[in-house]
């Protein structure tokens, strides 16, 4: 029996430990990998999607080469949101369009040429959630984690017969 | 989506063309080329376009008043092979990781984040058309601020070329297509070098497009025209049978921007035919 213990407080500080630097570490990639936006407003995707019907499209809109879903302002949420009533005031007083910006999420690197629309409109049998996992149903702002690699997008391209070569999408 | 009948390419007015060099500032300012102290190191220098002077001063037969020069732009010249079905250019042939190739349109396109930085196409490539990335590229003072954002900055040790602004035809391709258009063959664009020519000498178009200004059979029939160092083109007309059974035999890079010039000295420079 006394072994046992003692077993078990030599060991202790070791499990200690790695525990600790399991959260420092697991908190740095998340620092890392930007999964929370700097704007904390916070925001749940659930309710909009099942109870208001609001599609991705209804916040998310194309640019005007169709590139980019753009994340979007405050503005945004005010022309649903009426910024006048009491408590919707004391809500958006505290952000606004100016302070810290959204991050971009599954943000590609600079030698990709995607564009949303060509994806998604050309086809018509890619869907948001293809590539960006089902955030509709998830309650905040964070990113999915997980990683958008090159083979994804080819797996893709293999089964709608589009061209898989470099050119497609690389300069 | 609709098959791409497109075949981009090129014609340049030598006889248009003043050197002004407006086609090399807009190439590079358009690819995010970096600048580097001495950009007189021409082996060295990361230019896509290099406005290449001739003359026939070394001609022994050219005295004081025939002395002439020239100023030709040369670019990657988006060679296609001598089989139209199996599209090889000389760079093509040798990168051992596909990280050149000819597109649907027939652009050569370079992927300097697949290449391994071997420099072979450098080595295969007849004109002089690539350049290595020696360094990483740098920019001086607030360049970089002005960068373009649809053209990545390639790594040190990765090859790059002209593609013919091969992100312009992207970008319009997207464009269309939030337009509502499909039609991959509705997509037209211009490159830097050609908007920017004052002279409008450097024109860019479809080279299968019968009411193009660079149908490439009309411009083939055309006396002015002159490829590049190209001399197998001057027997198409004077010994049909030996240029069949050349272009048979070898593999020719038969570029896809022609120029135009009725210099016959120029011509002669740039074909490299010799009439013996
Ligand atoms: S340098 Fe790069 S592009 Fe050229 S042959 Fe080698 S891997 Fe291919
Ligand atoms: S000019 Fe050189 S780089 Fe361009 S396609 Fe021909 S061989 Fe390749």
């Amino acid at each position: 029996m006394k072994g046992t213990r003692s077993f078990l407080l030599f060991f202790l500080p070791f499990i200690i430990f790695t525990y600790i630097a399991f959260i420092v570490f697991q908190q740095a990639c998340d620092y890392a990998m930007n999964v929370q936006a700097k704007k904390l407003l916070p925001f749940n995707h659930q309710t909009h999607t099942t109870q208001y019907g609001a599609d991705c499209e209804l916040c998310h809109s194309y640019d005007a080469n169709g590139r980019f879903n753009g994340i979007p302002t405050v503005a945004v949420c005010k022309q649903c949101h009426d910024p006048n009533k009491v408590n919707n005031a004391t809500f958006f007083a505290g952000f606004s369009d100016t302070d810290k910006p959204w991050e971009t999420f599954a943000q590609q690197p600079d030698l990709v040429y995607f564009s949303h629309m060509a994806v998604t409109k050309n086809e018509q049998k890619v869907q948001c959630i293809s590539c960006h996992g089902d955030k509709g149903a998830s309650k905040t702002t964070a990113k999915i984690k997980g990683k958008m690699a090159m083979g994804v997008c080819m797996d893709c391209h293999t089964v709608t017969n589009v061209s898989n070569s470099c050119t497609v999408c690389h300069d | 989506m609709a098959k791409m009948t497109r075949r981009w390419g090129m014609v340049i007015d030598l006889d248009k063309c003043t050197g002004c060099g407006a086609c090399n500032i807009a190439c590079s300012q358009e690819n995010n080329l970096p600048i580097f102290k001495d950009d007189s190191d021409v082996p060295k220098r990361v230019t896509f376009l290099d406005l290449v002077e001739v003359t026939n001063d070394k001609d022994p037969k050219a005295q004081y008043p025939d002395v002439k020069v020239a100023y030709l732009p040369k670019m990657c010249q988006q060679c296609s092979g001598n089989d139209p079905n199996h599209p090889q250019p000389p760079c093509v042939s040798v990168c051992p990781v596909v990280a050149t190739d000819v597109g649907e349109d027939g652009v050569v396109s370079q992927i300097w984040s697949r290449c391994i930085g071997c420099r072979y196409c450098q080595v295969a490539c007849p004109y002089e058309a690539r350049v290595f990335h020696w360094w990483k590229p740098r920019y001086e003072g607030t360049f970089k601020k002005s960068l373009n954002p649809d053209v990545s900055v390639a790594s040190r040790g990765t090859m790059v070329k002209c593609t013919f602004c091969s992100h312009i035809w992207k970008r319009e391709r997207d464009r269309a297509i939030a337009n509502g258009v499909t039609d991959i063959n509705a997509v037209t664009y211009t490159p830097a070098c050609a908007s920017a020519c004052p002279t409008n000498a450097i024109i860019f178009g479809d080279l299968n497009d019968p009411s193009s200004p660079v149908y490439e059979a009309a411009v083939q029939k055309n006396p002015r025209a002159v490829r590049l160092v190209h001399s197998i083109d001057e027997l198409r007309t004077k010994d049909p049978s030996e240029y069949e059974k050349r272009l048979k035999i070898k593999d020719y890079p038969n570029p896809k921007v022609y120029y135009l010039t009725s210099q016959q000295w120029l011509r002669d420079k740039i074909s490299g035919f010799k009439n013996s």
